[in-house]
């Protein structure tokens, strides 16, 4: 029987994606990889089926409210969801986020230095 | 550098690449790393955002050493978080010198009653500042900025008047503003520095300013040259 050969046009977002990690590796238990990854302090993605079972607190992790979901591969079930929840460790929050509250507080602090006279 | 949002207000999508070296920190910019290089991702340069992957957002220090990456058979992989929007926003400290001290700030010495220059101690020409940002941190326009339109020694031109300025008074400029593109880095890669001429460096385009003090004031950047747009 004849095939017919349709030559694939990769794209460097095409070999991105295929090179993409896995993630947890088939039989280790979700909750033994997550303790791991936390214990790294690494930003740590969970579906909405598997974010009820972690607690952020317990490991001096932040959820991200501002931007309360995110395209991700879960950590715990490794699926890909576009409703993620994200979790950054706490003491490293302010290296790649900050929240409003933060850059509100700052203009107030902004505003009051002025009419100190002193920016 | 902080995630500070996208152009497209959708949600950030976080991937995870494999890293080619020790001693990644989150808030670095990351590339699609080079031919023969072990991982999918290296870090940008003070100079370069080419083929950029995005913002960092993993941890790869725990007390001063790299605690995942490794080449030895057996050892577990390293693979790091990255935000990969690329139209993503990102903001990153205005700072002044390659170690990213606070920014240098300058105090009139010759007043202008029609404040249409600033003329301070320091150079503004070399680097040029011509295009870039002032503003005064005290005295009469304290809180304000205007574009600087040329540039000759230590005077710097503006065009929009600001009041009248008087010697003493103290203010910042820096060689950024909004919709030029290239800034450099300083050598920890987190930090914008002020004191560089301006449309240097790496590709990254400036779309806001917060205009503080000389330890507060940040900087608003897309990056330009993004792996995923279709031109790069």
């Amino acid at each position: 029987m004849a095939e017919i050969l349709v030559k694939q046009t990769w794209t460097k977002q095409d070999v991105l994606k295929a090179a993409e990690a896995g993630g947890k590796k088939r039989g280790r238990a979700a909750g033994g990889w997550i303790a791991d990854i936390a214990a790294q302090k690494k930003v740590i993605t969970l579906c909405p089926e598997c974010t009820h079972k972690f607690n952020p607190a317990k490991v001096s992790y932040r959820r991200e409210k501002e931007f309360p979901v995110c395209q991700a591969t879960c950590d715990g079930c490794s699926t890909f969801d576009d409703k993620c929840s994200w979790y950054i460790y706490d003491e490293l929050y302010t290296s790649i986020r900050s929240t409003s509250e933060e850059r509100r507080a700052l203009q107030r602090s902004r505003e009051l230095r002025i009419k100190r006279g002193f920016l | 550098m902080q995630y500070l949002g996208n152009f497209s207000s959708s949600s950030p999508v976080i991937k995870k690449y494999k890293a080619s070296a020790t001693g990644y920190v989150q808030g670095i910019v990351m590339l699609r790393s080079a031919g023969n290089a072990s991982g999918q991702m290296s870090t940008s340069t003070t100079t370069s955002f080419a083929d950029a992957l995005g913002l960092l957002a993993d941890n790869g220090n725990n007390a001063g050493s790299s605690i995942t990456y490794s080449t030895t058979q057996g050892d577990p992989e390293a693979v790091f978080g990255v935000i990969v929007n690329p139209d993503q926003i990102l903001r990153a400290l205005m700072v002044t010198g390659a170690t990213g001290t606070s920014i240098t700030s300058d105090t009139i010495v010759t007043a202008a009653s029609n404040g249409l220059t600033a003329v301070g101690a320091s150079s503004v020409a070399s680097p040029d500042m011509d295009e870039g940002i002032l503003w005064y941190l005290s005295g009469s326009n304290v809180g304000k900025s205007r574009k600087i339109t040329s540039t000759s020694s230590v005077t710097a031109t503006v065009i929009v008047p600001f009041g009248a300025n008087a010697v003493g008074d103290t203010y910042c400029y820096a060689g950024v503003n909004i919709g030029l593109t290239g800034v450099t880095l300083t050598t920890d890669l987190l930090k914008v520095r002020t004191d560089i001429a301006v449309s240097t460096g790496a590709s990254a385009t400036c779309i806001d300013m917060e205009l503080n003090g000389v330890s507060d004031s940040y900087v608003h950047l897309v990056l330009n040259d993004h792996v995923m747009k279709v031109a790069t």
